[in-house]
This record gives C-alpha cells, sequence and structure tokens, in this order.
C-alpha cells in the first residue's frame, strides 16, 4: 500500500498562514516545531512535514478504516537526503520527498524497498483538473496547479 | 440536547466559519448535520486547522487534540462546541 500529498508551494502561502497563533500547535510535534523553528527556511519545513504526515495518512487510513483529524499524532523524523519516517499508532511509514521551487510532494510506503519502486507524475494544469481515472493511480493528490498519480 | 433553533443557529455560525474554505459552494448552501468537510464542503485538510482555530476564536472555547481528531462534519463539531461550551 502506497500513499501520496503534494502542496502547491504558491498556493499554500496564499491558503494558509502557517505564523498563526496556534496553527504549529494543533499540527505538529514539540520535536517538529523545533526543527521547523530552527532550520533554514520554516515554511517550506512545515510543508514537507505536512505531506509526510498527510501521504502517511492515506495509507494508515486505508489499512485502519479510521478517519480522523489527528496530525500531531503522526511523527515525522527526518532521515538522510529527502527520505524520512512517520510513526502513529505503532505503525511505521516511510516516506520521500521532492521539493521543487513550485510544490513538495512525498510519497509514503509501509516498507521502505517499496519507495524505489513506485513511479510518480506530476501534472501541471490550469483550469479544469484532467481526468485521471482511467490511469488507475494507486494513490492521487491535488492542490493548486498540480496533480500529483503514483503508481 | 440541544432544541431545534438553538442547533440551527449553530448550524449557521458554523458555516460563516467554513464558508472561506469551502470550495463547493454549492455544498456550503445547503450545508447541514451530516455535511462532511473534506468530500462534501471540498475544504482542503490543510485548512481543517484554520476551521478548528476560528471556531476556538469564535465560540471562545479550547479544543484538544483528543476533541479535534472527530471534527470532519458539521455534525461531530457542534457536539465538541456544545461540550466545551457546557464545560465553561
Amino acid at each position: 500500500m502506497i500513499g501520496n500529498d503534494l502542496v502547491d508551494l504558491h498556493c499554500a502561502s496564499i491558503e494558509s498562514n502557517w505564523e498563526r497563533k496556534g496553527f504549529l500547535d494543533k499540527l505538529f510535534t514539540a520535536t517538529e516545531k523545533a526543527h521547523i523553528h530552527s532550520g533554514a527556511d520554516p515554511f517550506l519545513q512545515v510543508w514537507k512535514y505536512w505531506t509526510m504526515k498527510e501521504a502517511a495518512y492515506k495509507i494508515y487510513s486505508r489499512m485502519t478504516g479510521i478517519r480522523n483529524f489527528a496530525p500531531p499524532k503522526l511523527c515525522c523524523t527526518p532521515g538522510e537526503h529527502h527520505y524520512g519516517t512517520v510513526l502513529t499508532d505503532g505503525l511505521k511509514f516511510y516516506t520521500c520527498t521532492d521539493t521543487t521551487d513550485n510544490y513538495i510532494h512525498t510519497t509514503a510506503a509501509l516498507h521502505s524497498g517499496q519507495l524505489a519502486d513506485i513511479r510518480i507524475e506530476i501534472i501541471h494544469y490550469l483550469g479544469e483538473m484532467p481526468a485521471y481515472a482511467s490511469k488507475n493511480p494507486a494513490c492521487v493528490s491535488h492542490h493548486g496547479q498540480y496533480l500529483a498519480l503514483i503508481y | 440536547m440541544l432544541n431545534l433553533m438553538l442547533k440551527e443557529d449553530l448550524i449557521n455560525r458554523l458555516k460563516t466559519i467554513v464558508s472561506p474554505y469551502a470550495q463547493n459552494k454549492e455544498a456550503l448552501d445547503s450545508i447541514h448535520e451530516e455535511t462532511d468537510f473534506i468530500n462534501d464542503l471540498k475544504i482542503n485538510s490543510a485548512n481543517l486547522v484554520d476551521v478548528i482555530l476560528d471556531v476556538e476564536e469564535a465560540f471562545d472555547i479550547v479544543i484538544d487534540n483528543d476533541a479535534m481528531e472527530k471534527m470532519l462534519t458539521v455534525k461531530a463539531s457542534m457536539e465538541v462546541i456544545e461540550a466545551k461550551l457546557s464545560e465553561k
């Protein structure tokens, strides 16, 4: 089982204010918040952790049938390079994050070996979102002007 | 149980709060107890935190993480708000 999440950075800068009082407290653990504040680019780190949590949550939710809004329970640990892990409810998810000037995209898997086998298709679109059902992706994420499909 | 008038009032206040984040305006117009913030209103999951913070401000309550977990629908949010208000 695999999951993904994409954040359009331009959209995120308009739609959300990560510096809003209480924002970080509702989403992140103490360790994550410390890392966000101490880093060179807090904005990027916020959305990197967010995509890690969301990508892992999509697998978790499908596995367990649980739907909730509990981002602080999805604990992110950065690993080497763009890899990381997300722990929740005794489960560990492995993540790989791709950061560009325009978007952040994270893929997640239950086994670290699966990450390399994931095929990623990111479509930049304007206006109507392209139809993708016939492509039969394993997971989909869209935000702003980007559609991310993984297989 | 909230009486009908209070319930409608609460739904209307929630409607005002979620309205800037709801991408499906038709679903927003016909908002009701069973309306789901993500599936029906198409609120971006990253904006759910803004809904929670706005609810805290509007009702002057503190929503702990356990309560926040449930707040994916109008009904669940009404129950959380009602419970937190009664604790005051």
